[in-house]
Formats: structure tokens, sequence, C-alpha cells
């Protein structure tokens, strides 16, 4: 099975402030202890949505907001992909982040075979094509 | 420049854990996302289960506090990424207006993080360590 752990946006991560030194270096051994795990896909950082944009279709049409964006919503400001048996299997080494402050949400990411019936087998093949050649670029 | 396409549609956060897709909504997805492939700006995408299945851990108070799904409070949640490689904020903004979305989605964009956006002290202290994965770099 396939996670997406979603960092949630801080007041300091929409300001802009990156970690200190020492609080990367933490977070550098907690992702090497990951990939020792054979658990981690990838890591990535987001810049503060004052850099984003938002596109909102609720019209019909395609509208552009540019951010900031209000910090009352759910922002993200990072996530990792990982790979476990189970969401408690997740949980379990997610507790151990060195998070001071702040939330995390943790989704299963769906496969091929979570659509059932209602996933017609050639698009089925097509996405995972599609994924093999995304994997291999 | 790599930039995340964020999709939220708004109502998935009270979605049952077996919401079921419709498959032309699936199909013109995929059109979609070959369309990007073919532009060769598609780095990855996934798509994510109701936060009916998913859990939240808080670190507010120093000791990690585990909430299961779904989250009461919360007005939006995440659907789903696609991952781009574009030369700027405006091009993924242009592929994003794109998108078959329907009238409850909103697709946030975001620039990643390079290692070259970090001082020169945050790279000598990661240096030591491991290279890490990232998305659309093998």
């Amino acid at each position: 099975m396939r996670f997406m752990v979603i960092v949630k946006a801080t007041k300091d991560t929409e300001a802009g402030i990156l970690p200190s030194t020492e609080e990367f270096a933490a977070m550098g051994r907690f992702n090497e202890e990951l990939i020792k795990a054979g658990m981690m896909e990838a890591g990535e950082g987001l810049h503060p949505t004052a850099k984003g944009a938002r596109i909102d279709f609720s019209d019909g049409e395609a509208r552009v907001a540019r951010g900031p964006f209000d910090f009352s919503r759910d922002l993200a400001a990072g996530f990792w992909m990982i790979k476990a048996g189970s969401l408690d299997e997740v949980i379990e080494h997610m507790k151990r982040a060195p998070f001071p402050s702040g939330e995390i949400e943790i989704r299963q990411v769906y496969a091929a075979e979570d659509f059932g019936e209602s996933f017609a087998p050639q698009l089925r093949e097509k996405e995972e094509r599609q994924r093999a050649r995304a994997a291999k670029s | 420049m790599r930039f995340m396409m964020l999709m939220i549609p708004l109502g998935y956060e009270s979605a049952p854990p077996d919401v079921q897709l419709d498959p032309e909504r699936v199909a013109a997805m995929m059109r979609y996302n070959e369309a990007l492939k073919d532009a060769g700006v598609l780095i990855t995408l996934d798509g994510l289960h109701p936060p009916s299945t998913g859990a939240r851990v808080s670190f507010a108070g120093g000791t990690p506090v585990v909430t299961d799904g779904p989250f009461a409070e919360t007005k939006e949640v995440l659907g789903g990424y696609w991952m781009i490689e574009v030369a700027s904020r405006d091009e993924a903004i242009a592929w994003a207006k794109r998108c078959p979305a329907s009238e409850n989605e909103i697709i946030e964009i975001r620039q990643v993080q390079e290692m070259a956006d970090f001082s020169d002290d945050v790279q000598q202290a990661l240096a030591g360590f491991a290279e890490l994965p990232h998305a659309g770099r093998t």
C-alpha cells in the first residue's frame, strides 16, 4: 500500500521561514530511517502559497486567484510518499517525526485494483502504463 | 521548475470510504493526464482515498496525538495531485485551467522546493545524509 503524508502549513511555513539547520538535520536523520526501512518513495517541501495560485471551477469556467491564501484553510507545506503494509504502520513511524508542533495527515493512495468494476480494464491498463512511464522518466 | 497541482474536491471531506468514481469523469481525466504526458510536463500523479480512511497526527503539545478520519471540522481536503515540470507559475496555471474539473473542484498550484532554494548552511547540514528520493529524480 502507498500513503501520502501531508505536512500542514504553519505561520512559519507560510511566511517562508525555513527550519533551522538543526531542525533540518533532525529531519534528515528521520528520513534516513524511513529510507533504511524501505518505506520512503519521495519527500518534498512546498514554497508558501504566496507563490502559488488557485483555479476555481465553480462557475463552469476556470477562475484564477493568486496566493497567499487564507490561513483558516487547510494548507499544505510538504509531503512524503510512503510505502507500508497498513495505515497503523505509517502512524507508528510518523509519530516519531521530529516536529516540535504542527500536524500531519495520512491518506492512502489509490491503486488500480481499488477501482473495481467501474474502472474499465483498458483504463486500468493505461493507468499502469502511465505510472510505469512516469516512474522511469 | 516543479509544481504540484493539488486537486481539492469540495465535499470529499465527508465522502464514505467506498466512494464510487464516475467512469466518464475518470476517462476525461485520463485524457487530460495523457495530454500532460505527451507534452512532457508530467512527473507523477496520484489519487487519494477519502479522509474517512485516513488519520491525522498532531504534534501540538509535544506529544503526538492521533485522530482517525473523517475530520469533522475540515472544509477542504486533498483528493489527489499531479506533479509537473514547467518553466513558470503561469505555465502551471495554464495547464490547470485545461483540467476537466467539476464545478465543486479547486486546483491549488504550489512550487516545489529544490535544494538550491536552501541556504549554504542547510545544504551542508543535509550533505551528510543519504540523498532523498525526490519525485521525478532518479
